[in-house]
C-alpha cells in the first residue's frame, strides 16, 4: 500500500503539546514536595530554599501551563481544521459515526480504521475538551491558591470553590486526573501506532500523518 | 469593689490610662493612623452609646466568655463602656419576663437605630424546634429582631458559618446568620472564639465613621481582621520557605520551632490576624505555643479542616462509606487503570496471536 504525507498539526499546537507536556511533569513533581515536603537539613541560614524554590518552579510552570491552555483555547476556535473544536465533538454525523467506529475498534469488536480521518478520533477529542474544563478548573484553583488576597481571585475562588481548603483540595485531586490521563493517553498512543500506520507518535513531533494514497 | 487580698481595684469603670490604650490597641487593628486616635477616642466617649441587643443562639458562649475575660481587661471593660448592651442574656441582671421586657422596648425605641450581635447559629430543622428562648424558636426571634437593626454582627464562626453544630451531617440543619438575613447589614467575625479586638475595631468603626462597617471580603469577614493568610504573616515562615519542618510533636524540629505544616498547620489556607493580634496578655497565639492553626475562621472548618493533624480532608469512597487520603485514592486509581490497560494490551496481542495467519495476509497485501 502506498502512503502519501500530510500536514495536520500546525507548530502552535505542538508548542502547545510539549509545554503542557513539561509543565504538567514539573508541577506534579513540585506539587508532590509542597504537599508534603520532607526536612533537608536542621542547619539554619544556610542559603537553602527548598521550599521557596519549589513553590516559585511551581509558580513558573502553572504559568506555562496556563499559556498552554490558552493556546489550545485558541486553537480551538481559530485552529486548522484538524484543531478546531468541531472536528472533536460528536456533532456532524460524521463525526457521530466515527464515535462508534473508534468505539469497537477499542474494544477489539471490529477492525475497521476510519483512514479518511486524520485529526483526532472523536472519543479523544471529548477526552481532550474535558481535559480541557478540567485545566480551567485547575488553573483557576492555582491562582485563588497563589493570589489569596487579589479581590478578582478571591471572588472566583469563593465562587468556584468556597475556601482555600476546599480550592487545596480540589487541586490535589485534579493533579490525579492529570496523572492518570497522561498514563492512559500514552498508552492509547502506542496501542494505535502499533495497530494502525498513519504514524500518530511521530505526528506531534513533525506535524505531519499518513494515510494510503487515494482516500479523499 | 476592691479585691482586698490581691489589692486590685477591679473598677468597673475604665480610667482614662485604660481607655487611651484600648482605643490604640484597636487603632493598630484596624490599621489606622495613629491621627485618627483622637476621632476614635471622641466616637467612644459620645454620650449617645449605641444600644445593643446581643442575641445567643445554639453557641457555647465562649465567645462572650472570650469577650469579658478579654486577656487584656481594658479591651474587655472597654466594650462594655462604648456600647449600652441593652439585652444580653449571659451579663444582663433582669430575667425572665424582665428581661423579654427590655428586649421588647429596645426594639421599639430604638428600632432602626441599634446594633444587633448575634452568638450561635440558628437550627432550622423541623420549624427550629431545636433551639427556642421565652418558648420563641431562634428562627422567629431572628425574624423579629433583624430587620429592626440597623446592623447585625454575627460573632463566631457559628453565627457566621454555623460553626460545629452545621458539621456534616448537621442534625439540626444550623445555619449562619448571612443565610437566613437579608436587607440587613451582616458582618461576620469568625473563630472559634474571635479574638476581641477584632469585634471592637468593628464596632468602633462603625461609630467612628458614621455608622460604616468596615471593608469586608467575599465571606462577610472585615479585612482588617481577615484580609491576610495567617500563613502569610507567621512567625514560622522562615523555616518553611527553608524547608523544616516538625515531623511529629515532640521531635527535634517541634522543640525548635520549625514549622508545623506537616502535622496539619491550617495556617496556609486560613484568613485571620492571630499572628499579629495574638491572644491573652502574655501575647500568644496556637502556633506560637506549637500548636497548628485549625482553620477555626474559615466557613465549614469542622468538616474541611479535619483531620486536624493532616494536610488535606479525606476523599470519601462511594459506596462502602470510608474513607481514605487524597494520595492513597490517587494511587488506587492508577492502579486500577493500569490493570484495565494491562488487560486491554493482553486482549489485543491474544488476537494477534490467534489470526497470527491473518497479519501475515496483510504484510502481503502491503
Ligand atoms: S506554622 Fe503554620 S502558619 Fe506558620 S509557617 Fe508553618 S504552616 Fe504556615
Ligand atoms: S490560629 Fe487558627 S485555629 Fe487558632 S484562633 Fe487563629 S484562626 Fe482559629
Amino acid at each position: 500500500m502506498i502512503y502519501e504525507k500530510h500536514y495536520v498539526w500546525s507548530i502552535l499546537l505542538r508548542l502547545y503539546h510539549w509545554s503542557l507536556v513539561s509543565s504538567i511533569v514539573t508541577l506534579a513533581i513540585t506539587g508532590f514536595y509542597i504537599n508534603s515536603p520532607w526536612t533537608l537539613t536542621t542547619l539554619e541560614g544556610t542559603g537553602l530554599y527548598p521550599m521557596l524554590t519549589m513553590r516559585n518552579i511551581h509558580g513558573l510552570a502553572g504559568y506555562l501551563f496556563t499559556a498552554a491552555i490558552l493556546v489550545r483555547l485558541f486553537l480551538l476556535l481559530c485552529g486548522n481544521r484538524h484543531e478546531r473544536i468541531l472536528d472533536m465533538l460528536p456533532v456532524t454525523s460524521r463525526n457521530i459515526r466515527n464515535t462508534s467506529t473508534t468505539f469497537y475498534s477499542y474494544s477489539y469488536i471490529s477492525d475497521y480504521h476510519d483512514h479518511e480521518r486524520l485529526g483526532h478520533n472523536v472519543i479523544a477529542g471529548m477526552i481532550y475538551i474535558l481535559t480541557l474544563i478540567v485545566a480551567l478548573f485547575q488553573m483557576a484553583s492555582g491562582f485563588y491558591l497563589r493570589l489569596p488576597e487579589s479581590v478578582f481571585w478571591q471572588k472566583w475562588g469563593v465562587t468556584l470553590f468556597g475556601t482555600q481548603q476546599h480550592a487545596r483540595f480540589e487541586h490535589h485531586l485534579l493533579m490525579w486526573y492529570f496523572i492518570i490521563f497522561a498514563f492512559i493517553h500514552i498508552y492509547l498512543v502506542i496501542w494505535n501506532d502499533v495497530k494502525h500506520s498513519d504514524g500518530i507518535t511521530s505526528s506531534i513531533f513533525t506535524g505531519n500523518k499518513f494515510r494510503p494514497r487515494g482516500i479523499k | 469593689m476592691t479585691d482586698t487580698e490581691n489589692n486590685n481595684d477591679l473598677e468597673l469603670q475604665l480610667n482614662r490610662r485604660g481607655f487611651l490604650k484600648g482605643c490604640t490597641m484597636v487603632a493598630a487593628a484596624l490599621g489606622i493612623s495613629e491621627a485618627m486616635i483622637p476621632k476614635l477616642v471622641e466616637a467612644a466617649t459620645t454620650a449617645q452609646r449605641p444600644p445593643v441587643i446581643w442575641l445567643h443562639f445554639q453557641e457555647c458562649t465562649g465567645c462572650t466568655e472570650s469577650l469579658l475575660r478579654a486577656s487584656h481587661p481594658d479591651i474587655g471593660r472597654l466594650i462594655l463602656d462604648i456600647i449600652s448592651l441593652d439585652y444580653h442574656e449571659t451579663v444582663m441582671a433582669a430575667a425572665g419576663h424582665q428581661a423579654e421586657k427590655s428586649l421588647h422596648d429596645t426594639l421599639d425605641k430604638y428600632a432602626g437605630k441599634f446594633l444587633c450581635v448575634i452568638e450561635g447559629a440558628i437550627p432550622t430543622k423541623d420549624k427550629g424546634i431545636y433551639c427556642k428562648i421565652a418558648g420563641r424558636t431562634a428562627v422567629d426571634i431572628l425574624a423579629e429582631v433583624a430587620p429592626k437593626a440597623a446592623a447585625i454582627i454575627a460573632i463566631g464562626s457559628c453565627a457566621s458559618y454555623g460553626g460545629i453544630q452545621a458539621a456534616s451531617p448537621n442534625p439540626t440543619g444550623a445555619k449562619g446568620v448571612q443565610d437566613l438575613v437579608s436587607g440587613t447589614p451582616v458582618i461576620n467575625i469568625p473563630g472559634c472564639p474571635p479574638n476581641p479586638i477584632s469585634f471592637l475595631g468593628t464596632v468602633l468603626h462603625y461609630l467612628t465613621f458614621n455608622n460604616r462597617l468596615p471593608v469586608t471580603d467575599n465571606l462577610g469577614r472585615p479585612l482588617f481582621a481577615y484580609g491576610r493568610r495567617i500563613h502569610d504573616h507567621c512567625e514560622r515562615r522562615a523555616h518553611f520557605d527553608e524547608g523544616r519542618f516538625a515531623e511529629e510533636f515532640g521531635d527535634f524540629g517541634h522543640r525548635n520551632g520549625y514549622c508545623l505544616y506537616k502535622v496539619g498547620c491550617k495556617g496556609p489556607e486560613t484568613f485571620s490576624n492571630c499572628p499579629s493580634a495574638r491572644f491573652n496578655d502574655v501575647d500568644v497565639w496556637p502556633v506560637s505555643v506549637g500548636h497548628g492553626c485549625v482553620g477555626c475562621t474559615e466557613p465549614n472548618f469542622w468538616d474541611t479542616m479535619t483531620p486536624f493533624y493532616e494536610r488535606l480532608p479525606n476523599v470519601k469512597i462511594p459506596g462502602i462509606g470510608g474513607s481514605t487520603d487524597v494520595d492513597s485514592a490517587g494511587k488506587k486509581i492508577l492502579g486500577v487503570a493500569a490493570a484495565a490497560v494491562g488487560i486491554h494490551a493482553a486482549i489485543g496481542i491474544g488476537k494477534k496471536v490467534i489470526k497470527g495467519c491473518g497479519c501475515k495476509n496483510e504484510k502481503k497485501e502491503s
